[in-house]
Parts: C-alpha cells; sequence; structure tokens
C-alpha cells in the first residue's frame, strides 16, 4: 500500500513545476547518473545538492531512490535529519523520514516521526498510512493496525484509512471486518469498488453465508452491488441479477451504469448461468436505452442468450427486432442470422432455410454459403441425407467439400468421402473439424471397399449422438473386414467410444481384438489406448506389460515417446497428469 | 560400501568386464556405450540404466570425462531390453573399438572407473507430502533407482548404518519448520508439519523439536563419520550444520521451543563441530525465513536477496581426482542457477577443507561444495529444484520427463552412482 504512494508521489514531484531544479547543475548531474544507473554517484550527487539546501525536497526524494538499489536506504537518515531540521513543517519530508527510519528498523522513530507529522497535517491521513505501510513492512499486522485505529482517532472519521483496514483484516482472514471496511471504503470512494470485489471474492466458502447475510442487513445501493458482484463470482449470477433488480434506482441513467458494472463482472465468467443472466442484464438496459442504441442490446442479449443456450430466450428477442421496421438494417441482418442460427439449434430447418431465403439479398455469398452449409449440417445430423447433399450440391469450398465427404460417407459412400475429404485439404474449417477429417481419413483409408452402407450408418449414429448404437454397429462391421484392411481400425474406434463411454470391461475386449500383429499400424494405437484404459482401472501392472509390449514390439511407431510417458506414469517415475 | 573399503581398494588398471546373457536384440557386439554428449536421448535415464545393471550383478564402467561421462555396460538382453523401454542411447561396441577408447582415456584428461555394486539409497523425508517436491526423490523416480524412505525413528534408531547414500532436501534441521511458522500460520501443510514433528519429538522424548532435530543431525554426521556417503539440497545443507555447530546454543525462535533465540548465539557457535561451514552470522528474527548469512542469495529477505545468475562446473584431473570429476560430469559446465532456501554457499563461511565443484565466477558465493567427514563423504548443492527456479510453496511437482537432458539433475545423479565406484589408487 505504501509502495504505489511513494511512487506517485515521485511522480507527482518529478511532473510539478518545481523551481527549476533541471536547471540546478548539481540536480541534472544526480539526475543523469540516477538515469545512467550510477546509483552510488547519484547518491553522492545528490548528497552535494542537499549539503547546500537540505530541504530540498527533490534530491532528498533522490537520494531515498538511488539508495535502495544500493541496500542503503537507512544511509539517508542524517539528510532526513537535517531536512527536518530545516523544513519542519513539510509533509514531504515527513513522508522520506518515516521511510528512513522505517529502514534503519526503527519502530519507536517511526512511530514519533508519524505522531510529529500528524501534529503538522492534522487532517491528513497520509501520516498513519505511511506509519501502517512501516509496519507492514516489518510483517507487524498488529501494529500497522494501531496506527490505522490512531489515525482514525485522531481525525474523528470512522470510514479513515478504511481501505488499508479492510487489506489487513484479509491478510488475517477476518472476512467479515473486512467487508465492513470495504463498505465504509467504497461508500467513500466509489473506485474501490473493483478492488473490494476481487479481495472479499476470495473468502473460503464456508464463509460465504456470513458475509451475504452482513450485506443484506445494509440497506444502501452500494452493499446491493457489492452483494450482487459476489453472488455472482460465487456461482450464482441469477440470484446476483435478482438483488440487484430489487434495489434498482429509478434514474434510467443511473440505472444503466449499475446494470453495465454488474455486466462487466459477469463478462469474466464462462458459466452457462452467467452468459443467461448477461442475456438478462442488457435485456434490461435495453429497457432502460433510447430506442436507437437499444436494438444493438437487444441483439447482444440473444447473442448472450443463445451461448446460454436459452433459444426461447434468444428468439423472443430476435424476432422483435428482425420484424421491426425501425431497426437499423446492419442490426437486422445480424439478428436474423442470429435467428437462423437459433432456428438451426433448435432443429427447425425448414423455417431457417426460408428465413435464409428471405435474407439472401442482404448477404454476402461467403455468408450465405456459410449459413446454407450449417442448415446442410442440421439435415445430415437429423439423417436426411439426400437433401443436405442436395443444399450444398453447388458450394465448391473446401469447406462445402469437407461437408460433401461427411455426408458420402454417412451414406456409405467410402470412396467418395475419401475423394472429397482429399480434396478438402487440411484447412477447411476449424482445427477439430481438420483433425476429425484426418481421423476419419484413417479410418477409411485401409478399408478396400468403396461401398460400405452399414459404416456409413455406424458413423451417423455416431454424429447423432447414439454411441451405445453406433459402437454395436461398428464392431458388427469390424468382425467382417480382415484386421489390417480396416477392421483393427474399426475396432479401435469401437474401443474408444467405449471407453469413453464409461464401459471398461467392453472398451477392453474391443482393444484387444485391435491389438493384433496382422495391424501393425493399428496395434500400437490399440495398445496405447489399451494400456491408459488399465491405468484408469488401478491395474498397473497389466498396463506396464502392455506398453513394455509396444515399445519393444513396435520401436519405430510414432507413438513410442507417448508409451514410454505413459510407462513413466504407470511406474509413479513421472507425477501424473 | 563404506568409505575405507572405497579409499583402501586398489585396481591396478581397468578391470575386465564379462559380459553377461547371450540374448542380443539385433546387435552381436558385447558392449554397449551409453554416451553423455548431446546424442544422448535421456541423460536422467541413462544412470537408472546403469544402476539396475549393477542391481542385476554386471559390472560397469564409468568413462570419466569421455564423451561428458559415459557409461560401459555389457550388450546382455536385459540390458538392452531395459534401454529401449528407458529411450536412453546406448551404441553397440566391439571388442575393437573399446580397446580403441581405452587407448584415448590414456592419452587425455580421462579415466575409467569401474562400478561394482549398486549403492543402498535412503531418502530422508517425513511421511507425509509436504507443499513442495523433492528433487532427489524425483530424479530417483525418473530415473528408476531404488531408494527407502527413512525419518527421525530410523535416523535416531541407528537403521542409517544400512545404508550407503543418504540424501536430505528441504529439512530443516534447527527445527524451526523452515521459519514458515509466522508467515504461513494457519496453513492446513504447516498445522500438520507442527503437529507432526511435536508428536515425533515427545514420542521419542525430547522436551522441543529443535532438540530433537539436533539429535538427528548428530546421527547423520555420525553416519558420514563411519564412512556413509550423504548429498544435502536446499535448506538442509545451511540446517544441518547450524544444528551440528549449535551443539546446545538456542538458535531457534519460541515458536519452536517455548523460549526466544539466544541473543549471543553467532559467537557461541561450535563451527567446529560441522561439516562445511565456519564463522557464520545467524539470522535473529524469527519471521525472516533466512537462517544466516551462508546463503548468498537470501531469497526470502526483499531487501537482501540477490538475483540468479549460472554456476559453472570445475574441471578435476580424472585420473589424480576421481571423486570430484565423477561429481561434476555433464554435458554442459555453465548451467542456470535456480533458488532454495539455501540457494547458494557464502565463500566467506566455507571451511578451508570445503572442494568447490561450481561456482559463479565473481559472485562472492559457490553452489555446489564436497568434503570428507571422519571415513565418509558429503556432498551440498544449493537450491531446492533445478528445473523449476523460483519454486514456490504450493507449485505442481516438476515433470522429468519434459526435462531428460537436465544438466542439474545430472549433478543429483552422479552422486547416487559415486558410492558404486571402486577408487583406484591415487597417483603419486
Amino acid at each position: 500500500m505504501a509502495l504505489p504512494a511513494r511512487f506517485l508521489c515521485w511522480i507527482v514531484l518529478l511532473l510539478l513545476p518545481t523551481p527549476g531544479w533541471s536547471q540546478q547543475p548539481g540536480m541534472t548531474r544526480a539526475f543523469d547518473l540516477e538515469r545512467r544507473g550510477d546509483y552510488a554517484g547519484a547518491a553522492q550527487a545528490y548528497r552535494a545538492v542537499l549539503s547546500g539546501k537540505p530541504a530540498d525536497l527533490s534530491a532528498l526524494l533522490g537520494l531515498e531512490r538511488v539508495l535502495l538499489p544500493l541496500n542503503r536506504s537507512a544511509d539517508i537518515l542524517p539528510a532526513a535529519r537535517a531536512a527536518l531540521a530545516a523544513a519542519p513543517s513539510s509533509s514531504g519530508i515527513y513522508g522520506i523520514a518515516l521511510r528512513a527510519w522505517a529502514a534503519a528498523d526503527q519502530p519507536d522513530s517511526v512511530r514519533s516521526i508519524a505522531e510529529r507529522w500528524a501534529r503538522v497535517a492534522p487532517t491528513e491521513e497520509t501520516p498513519y498510512r505511511e506509519w501502517g505501510a512501516s509496519e507492514l513492512a516489518r510483517q507487524n499486522r498488529s501494529a500497522a493496525r494501531a496506527a490505522y485505529l490512531r489515525g482514525r482517532e485522531r481525525l474523528g472519521r470512522p470510514d479513515a484509512m478504511a481501505a488499508e483496514m479492510a487489506q489487513l483484516s484479509l491478510a488475517e482472514a477476518e472476512y467479515p471486518t473486512a467487508l465492513r471496511e470495504w463498505l465504509l471504503a467504497v461508500r467513500r470512494l466509489p473506485g474501490y469498488r473493483t478492488t473490494a470485489i476481487s479481495t472479499l471474492a476470495q473468502a473460503p466458502v464456508p464463509a460465504h453465508p456470513e458475509l451475504l447475510r452482513l450485506l443484506s442487513r445494509e440497506t444502501d445501493l452500494t452493499a446491493r452491488r457489492i452483494e450482487a458482484d459476489l453472488r455472482a463470482r460465487w456461482g450464482d449470477p441469477l440470484g446476483g441479477f435478482r438483488v440487484l433488480t430489487a434495489a434498482m434506482p429509478a434514474d434510467r441513467v443511473q440505472a444503466i451504469a449499475v446494470l453495465r458494472g454488474f455486466l462487466d463482472q459477469l463478462r469474466t465468467m464462462r458459466s452457462q448461468g452467467a452468459r443467461r443472466t448477461e442475456g438478462m442484464v442488457l435485456e434490461a438496459i435495453a429497457a432502460r436505452s433510447p430506442e436507437a442504441q437499444a436494438s444493438r442490446v437487444r441483439l447482444e442479449a440473444a447473442q448472450a442468450y443463445t451461448a446460454a443456450g436459452d433459444r426461447a430466450a434468444a428468439r423472443r428477442m430476435l424476432g422483435r427486432l428482425a420484424d421491426d421496421r425501425a431497426t437499423p438494417a446492419s442490426i437486422a441482418s445480424d439478428a436474423a442470422t442470429t435467428l437462423i442460427g437459433v432456428l438451426i439449434a433448435e432443429g427447425k430447418l425448414d423455417d431457417a432455410a426460408q428465413r435464409l431465403a428471405e435474407l439472401r439479398p442482404t448477404l454476402s455469398a461467403d455468408d450465405y454459403d456459410a449459413i446454407r452449409r450449417r442448415i446442410a449440417f442440421g439435415w445430415m445430423k437429423q439423417g436426411n441425407l439426400a437433401r443436405a447433399d442436395s443444399a450444398i450440391k453447388t458450394d465448391s469450398s473446401i469447406e462445402g467439400l469437407a461437408l460433401s465427404g461427411r455426408i458420402h460417407l454417412y451414406q456409405g459412400d467410402i470412396r467418395g468421402a475419401v475423394d472429397r475429404f482429399k480434396e478438402a485439404g487440411p484447412y477447411a474449417g476449424d482445427r477439430g473439424e481438420a483433425t476429425h477429417r484426418t481421423m476419419l481419413l484413417a479410418l477409411l483409408l485401409p478399408l478396400e471397399k468403396d461401398s460400405l452402407a452399414d459404416l456409413g450408418g455406424a458413423l451417423l449414429k455416431l454424429e447423432q449422438g447414439d454411441t451405445v448404437q453406433a459402437t454395436a454397429e461398428l464392431e458388427r462391421v469390424a468382425a467382417e473386414l480382415p484386421a489390417s484392411q480396416g477392421g483393427a481400425e474399426l475396432y479401435l474406434l469401437a474401443g474408444r467410444l467405449s471407453a469413453g463411454s464409461g464401459k471398461p470391461v467392453e472398451a477392453e475386449r474391443l482393444l484387444r481384438a485391435a491389438a493384433v500383429k496382422e495391424a501393425p499400424s493399428t496395434a500400437p494405437a490399440a495398445e496405447l489406448a489399451l494400456a491408459e484404459l488399465l491405468i484408469s482401472g488401478r491395474r498397473g501392472a497389466e498396463a506396464v506389460e502392455i506398453l513394455e509390449h509396444l515399445i519393444l514390439t513396435y520401436s519405430r511407431s510414432a507413438l513410442v515417446p507417448q508409451a514410454r510417458r505413459k510407462l513413466d506414469e504407470a511406474r509413479g517415475a513421472v507425477p501424473k497428469t | 560400501m563404506r568409505r575405507r573399503e572405497f579409499v583402501s581398494r586398489t585396481c591396478a588398471g581397468l578391470v575386465a568386464l564379462s559380459p553377461v546373457g547371450s540374448l542380443r536384440f539385433g546387435s552381436s557386439a558385447p558392449w554397449l556405450l551409453v554416451p553423455m554428449d548431446d546424442t544422448q536421448t535421456d541423460h536422467l535415464k541413462a544412470y537408472g540404466l546403469t544402476y539396475r545393471a549393477l542391481k542385476r550383478g554386471v559390472k560397469a564402467e564409468w568413462f570419466l570425462n569421455y564423451r561428458s561421462g559415459a557409461f560401459l555396460l555389457p550388450s546382455d538382453a536385459g540390458t538392452v531390453r531395459d534401454a529401449a523401454l528407458a529411450g536412453v542411447l546406448a551404441e553397440p561396441l566391439d571388442d575393437g573399438q573399446l580397446v580403441q577408447i581405452r587407448g584415448g582415456l590414456q592419452g587425455g584428461n580421462m579415466d575409467a572407473v569401474p562400478l561394482e555394486k549398486p549403492p543402498k539409497v535412503a531418502v530422508y523425508a517425513p511421511p507425509n507430502a509436504p507443499p513442495w517436491d523433492d528433487a532427489v526423490t524425483m530424479a530417483l523416480n525418473y530415473a528408476g533407482i531404488e531408494f527407502e524412505k527413512v525419518w527421525d525413528p530410523e535416523v535416531l534408531g541407528q537403521k542409517l548404518k544400512t545404508y550407503d547414500w543418504l540424501h536430505l532436501h528441504h529439512e530443516d534441521f534447527t527445527g524451526q519448520y523452515s521459519k514458515f511458522f509466522l508467515n504461513y500460520a494457519g496453513s492446513a501443510w504447516l498445522v500438520d508439519m507442527v503437529e507432526r514433528n511435536r508428536a515425533m519429538a515427545r514420542s521419542l522424548g525430547f522436551p522441543s523439536v529443535p532438540a530433537e532435530k539436533g539429535a538427528v543431525a548428530g546421527a547423520i554426521a555420525n553416519f558420514v563419520d563411519k564412512g556413509g556417503f550423504l548429498f544435502a539440497m536446499c535448506t538442509a545443507t545451511e540446517t544441518l550444520d547450524l544444528a551440528l555447530a549449535a551443539n546446545g546454543v538456542d538458535i531457534a525462535a519460541s515458536y519452536a521451543d517455548g523460549d526466544p533465540m539466544d541473543p549471543n548465539a553467532t559467537a557461541r557457535m561450535r563451527w567446529d563441530r560441522a561439516f562445511a561451514f565456519q564463522n557464520a552470522q545467524l539470522e535473529l528474527s524469527p519471521t525472516t525465513p533466512v537462517y544466516s548469512d551462508i546463503d548468498g542469495h537470501q531469497v526470502n529477505s526483499p531487501d537482501r536477496r540477490q538475483p540468479l545468475g549460472s554456476y559453472t562446473l570445475f574441471n578435476f584431473s580424472a585420473k589424480i581426482d576421481p571423486v570430484a570429476t565423477m561429481l561434476v560430469q555433464n554435458h554442459r559446465q555453465v548451467i542456470p542457477d535456480f533458488y532454495g532456501l539455501t540457494t547458494s554457499f557464502s565463500r566467506k563461511t566455507l571451511k578451508p577443507s570445503v572442494t568447490v565443484l561450481a561456482e559463479e565466477p565473481g559472485a562472492p558465493w559457490v553452489k555446489y561444495i564436497h568434503g570428507e567427514h571422519g571415513q565418509g563423504t558429503w556432498t551440498f548443492f544449493g537450491g531446492h529444484d533445478p528445473e523449476d527456479p523460483q519454486h514456490q510453496i504450493g507449485d505442481a511437482p516438476t515433470d522429468l520427463s519434459l526435462h531428460p537432458h537436465s544438466p542439474g539433475y545430472r549433478l543429483i545423479l552422479n552422486n547416487v552412482l559415486f558410492p558404486a565406484a571402486k577408487k583406484k589408487e591415487l597417483k603419486t
């Protein structure tokens, strides 16, 4: 706490039009030496200036600065004494003197200087603040608290140094006291609210009910805002919003400021609840905003609701925007695009297609194609492969080819899928999609068949989220294929799906079926997956055996380093990750 | 193996090693050379490979200063398999190539040291897991070198004599809980540490934890005196010597033993009882987690803390001073420094008999030291974790699979294999 105050002091003094120290050759030289990092030389130069003008505050501050990196802060004492004698009523000099005695580890002198300083500046908090800070630097929290309390008593202000007292209480895990002090501090200086929230939010969970109870006893808006922010930080953003709504000021501008402050808290969070509350806050802001701004805010609210999965609320916002003739064209277009996204997510693909057709004149070709692909993806996911295929027939972009490859795969057209995936290349879609495509290619390439309807059906089930059925069908297809011609790869995929579904017995059976010497390109991956499964089942010794087999048998496999890492983990040679 | 044996045994010429086993994994060469230069794929596991070969009863050699301290192992099936599993580079070597290498060793500052027996290793550690990592335990685990954990009952119960090698890490033998008592008051791990140590002191019949830790330090000194090998890191180095030198002087703060530290403790220390240090000034403040001016870096004293630099390993004559040479085998000569509660050792506090193995050139401190005590030897290495220069309480332990070439960790493992060496007669 003392340090920023000290730096601020230096900065202010450096910026002030002081009586021309820069014109003084002694000061210029001292400052140059300091800037060059010659602290010993600078100290000498500052002392030379002080020998003529012992109360020169700039020189004294300079000396204090350069003695710090020399680890000789206490050496300033003689100069500080001389300065005090020359200017016994200068607050700046008292500050330096206090820090000097603190550096010399003389707490009694610190106290005495603080008392003298307070007599010179009877309405200022600074003497007590500096005194407390020097005690904190000595790790003496009780002495620091005594200094602050003495300041309060002398100044006759119960809220004096409340922020310092709050920090002190937090350091001692006295959360209720910290809360009371922060309330005082924020009421006096609202800028403290952010610090108050960020520090109080760190209170342990058992302390939360007591803090909320204390806050509920307070009646002012400051307390309500702190309560709302804390509730949000502690995982109950909706509760925070309710608290805030009940205390909302009637003044429109003030209310928007309060809501915006709460919104800032919510935007630092990632939960769905926070997103939904964000939508509600934005809706509340929109209700209080002039119509021109309200459209934009409603669009933001709709986007927040969409991110939270609350499609009904999103549609409520968007429908109004898209249909309202008063909505500016750019916002209406964004709203319509977002609405189509909501309709797709709800599975209302025909409605989405109709909206898209209406919107087409306002969209660029790329945007239109992108939305059309999303609708086609929706049809694909519903199993309406023919309609999906026809929707993107004219789309020759790499994203279109990648999607077309998936549609063909689910239709059982293995060759067509492989060709399209290859044509799409590695840059279509995001990284996740590219990885997924590569995985599919690895699965398909060993297959020596142009079409395999059952495999397409199984993978479509997987796409639709029916893992159990997909696994069973994959196993059935795998059993009909030689291990070296894709059978092992399909067993491996089925095994991974079972492991991911929490079916370790089934997963082990499938992975062992994949880890066969007839499929040397698949076996290392299958053995690694099997070892991971065994480790997760606390069967480390069996996993070690499998991993050793992998490393020694497939020593040229790219998976060997990963297998060694797993081996280390299984043996407890490295920390678990 | 005790140091008396170690020093007195002579070995004229190099031991002829017999390859064991007949299985080969694609190689008919009778030897494996495990290079320790930049071609090595896992420096740390190479020590484990050698240790396990010794454990299986085969003999090995350590080629000091040859390819950064290479190992020669017989090319038996077990070693070949072990190297493949560990990912350690082991080059097949025929007899002709070996003769050529031996010729080279004769000519330069190099030598071959036979490794005979896997040392029995003990690590001094409390039964619970403190909230900081332990570099040696991690190195041993990663390399696959067996060890047993011992704590105060075992040390005071004479169990140390069953081991060749004892490791100490972040331990406070002054009994002041690393001087974290005030700054971390209320932390669950500290409460547990204090309770556990107090209960142990009571159960062993000591009036306080400092008194009990002083007795433990004495037992450790006795272990070395009778020929044991001691390796210590971090604050165990400094506090062990302080506890030994205190010899009844109260150097513990009141929270540890109920009464304040003797204000004249510095003047009353008996440094002749210590391993490495002398004439140190003790830190009197109970709130500053610093013990004395032995540590050059004073990491927990904001006004005295020194920045980290790099330390340089000394070169020793492999033929005349093989012990020191073994301890500094490395593929790097200059290594980035790392903090610990004790990071380094002030030159002014070192006893004249101490051998400096690594120093920061121009700095008033050194990093890595070695010496003899009675019939045994000790090695002190400053700092906490060579691959986590500013390891904080509560930080996750270092994953050594991400640092398989760590030169700092190699220094720790040099100490593990050093007791396996059969020392040759010193040349005059």
